[in-house]
């Protein structure tokens, strides 16, 4: 018999080794009970990217994240949206609980200058989460992206069509979004140190006057 | 009797070192030598700045070799402390790219002779001083070719040799001049050197011996001006907002980049990360045959952001930084912030402000409104969903951009909800936000 351990078996130990160390991701709740419970550490993940495929744009994905991006905010950390296909809608925002004292809008003229905004502002410690809504991104990208974020303790959000779910990407999580009756289907396709596959339902913030 | 003592520092190579690039001609020997002068007075005229902030009482002499003395006053008692400082200011100038040599001596001329022996080269004392000199050759005097060359056929060798004969003999064989010269080597006699002082606005030139294409390649010389202007900045103790950059070409006007900066400040590195953004971005009309940074205005450094270390002063200093790259790289009407606005139209219940604008306050008592709007409303079909409304809003009459219309939200195949409205002058419908 031999005392070699298999690829996948030493790949298990080093999990294992791993969770028993308790180095549990740092995370910001969602503000979404039962997103939080499906995510490791409880919450967004901090110092990482998480990559939001929505099936269509106006379905609540933006919604979804109001709430961490509030508590960042009120933590004092200021929140970046770099180059936005839409305005951030300064009365909506404010409706949903966002500081908009830390709200920054940065606008760029290429892909490039994009993904050079996103890099800077994920490495400042100031910046408590970074949107991005990148036309084009490869690996490479996503990876620096992810080491910026790391480096700056921050939250790195990208917003990638649909279509990208069909390809693997580096990011910490990857959720898709489907439009629901009642909110938003949070569809987990990749969560690091977490289980992926599983479907949410979650009522976001109310879109129709009282 | 004074406890002044001296940091003499040669630096030999100076001209060459100054020009960031080697000349690719020389012109006839005259003008070759009054050039020589010229980037020899720009780049001692620098470094006096630069030094600045470790003494301010300094002056320099532009020889053979050119000199730079710095006056350290009694005040900074302990030789130790002497020491840190030396080691301190040599590293600066290996930083800057100076060859250099450095002696520290109570005298200006003993600092300065000192500079030119290969160890040993700080005393404290006169009497150190004078033991020092004792064993050391002749030739190291600066006195005329002929004073040594007579010195030397009287026999005489060391520097302990030529102190030893009687100030009177000195004076009546060799002149008055050569007597008083080394009475001041020892500090017997006074020595008083043309203070340099420091100018209230600052311009700094750094010529290249050949043309630079290409804008990395201004990059070291660069630094070494923005380290400098750090040096002058610490010297005079203030801070800058802006400074501008001046690219000289050939046959083209001068052309510039202004940097500016969100607080006071004055760190190089600071500098040297905003200008590259900025760089990286410019397209220089033609070659440059010269850099100028320039600064008119300062402010006190009590308010520059780096002195003191909150974590809240430590974030609005990272935040500032950050910000202060962008700026340079994208320009800054692109780096904003958002506020709303007391107005019924939707689009104009917000704004776009600078960095700079004080934000007002937040107004949400509207009722419910989207996070995403379009720029400009989209004409679109009649919706054939509508979820909810109508929300009446008229309003705008008195500035001309009078608006009546009814809010709805609608529901797109895609599931997206959309922010509808009908104009009510003109029955049409329109896209105006996305409830994302």
């Amino acid at each position: 018999m031999s005392t070699a351990l298999t690829l996948e078996q030493l790949a298990r130990l080093c999990r294992d080794a791993e969770g028993s160390r308790g180095a549990r991701p740092p995370a910001a709740p969602s503000g979404f009970p039962e997103l939080d419970a499906s995510l490791p550490g409880g919450g967004w993940p901090i110092g990482a990217v998480a990559e939001l495929m929505s099936d269509a744009i106006g379905i609540g994905e933006l919604s979804l994240l109001v709430p961490v991006l509030s508590r960042l905010a009120r933590a004092g950390r200021y929140i970046a949206w770099i180059a936005p296909p839409y305005l951030p809608y300064a009365p909506g925002l404010a409706q949903r609980g966002l500081p908009l004292e830390r709200v920054l809008l940065i606008r760029t003229r290429s892909l490039q200058e994009s993904l050079w905004a996103a890099e800077q502002a994920l490495r400042c410690p100031a910046i408590g989460a970074v949107l991005g809504w990148p036309a084009y991104i490869v690996d490479r990208n996503v990876r620096r992206l992810q080491l910026a974020a790391e480096a700056g303790g921050s939250l790195g959000i990208l917003y990638r069509p649909p279509e990208a779910a069909r390809e693997s990407s580096p990011a910490a999580l990857r959720l898709r979004l489907h439009a629901a009756p009642d909110g938003l289907a949070v569809e987990i396709q990749k969560c690091r140190g977490g289980v992926a596959g599983r479907t949410l339902r979650i009522g976001v913030a109310p879109t129709v006057a009282a | 009797m004074s406890a002044a003592l001296w940091l003499c520092i040669r630096l030999p190579q100076l001209a060459q070192q100054a020009l960031a690039a080697i000349p690719e001609h020389s012109a006839n020997i005259e003008d070759a030598a009054a050039r020589r002068t010229a980037i020899e007075r720009a780049a001692m005229e620098r470094l006096a700045a630069w030094a600045y902030q470790w003494s301010s009482l300094l002056s320099y002499r532009l020889a053979d070799e050119p000199l730079l003395w710095l006056e350290f006053g009694a005040s900074r008692a302990l030789f130790g402390g002497h020491a840190a400082l030396l080691a301190k200011i040599e590293a600066g100038l290996t930083q800057l790219g100076y060859s250099h040599a450095c002696a520290l001596a109570p005298s200006p001329a003993g600092a300065a002779l000192l500079t030119l022996v290969e160890q040993e080269r700080c005393v404290s004392t006169r009497s150190q001083l004078r033991a020092r000199l004792q064993m050391l050759p002749l030739s190291l005097l600066a006195l005329p070719q002929e004073v040594l060359a007579a010195l030397h056929s009287a026999g005489l060798r060391r520097i302990g040799q030529v102190l030893a004969l009687p100030a009177a003999a000195i004076a009546r064989r060799f002149g008055p001049d050569s007597n008083l010269y080394l009475r001041r080597l020892c500090g017997a006699a006074s020595d008083p050197r043309p203070a340099w002082r420091i100018p209230a606005i600052y311009r700094a030139r750094c010529e290249f011996g050949s043309e630079v294409r290409d804008t990395t390649a201004l990059l070291f010389p660069l630094r070494r001006l923005l380290l400098e202007f750090q040096g002058y900045l610490r010297g005079r103790d203030c801070a800058v907002l802006r400074f501008t950059l001046q690219f000289e070409h050939y046959r083209h006007p001068a052309s510039s980049v202004t940097i500016g900066m969100s607080a006071p400040a004055r760190d190089a590195a600071q500098f040297l990360l905003l200008a590259r953004e900025r760089l990286q971005e410019l397209l220089l009309p033609a070659p440059v045959s010269a850099l100028c940074l320039q600064a008119l205005e300062f402010t006190a450094a009590s308010v520059v952001q780096t002195d003191f270390f909150g974590s809240d002063a430590q974030q609005l200093q990272q935040l500032q930084l950050l910000l202060d790259r962008l700026q340079a790289r994208l320009g800054d009407a692109q780096v904003l912030r958002v506020q709303t606005e007391a107005d019924h139209r939707p689009e104009r219940a917000w704004r776009l402000i600078t960095r700079q604008q004080p934000a007002a306050a937040t107004d949400t008592a509207a009722p419910a409104r989207p996070c995403t709007l379009l720029h400009n409303p989209r004409r679109i079909e009649p919706p054939a969903l509508l979820l909810s409304g109508p929300e009446r809003i008229e309003s705008g009459w008195w500035d001309g951009a009078d608006a009546s219309r009814d809010y709805y939200v609608a529901g797109a195949e895609d599931g997206a909800r959309l922010w509808v409205f009908q104009d009510l002058a003109e029955g049409a419908w329109y896209l105006q936000g996305l409830w994302s």
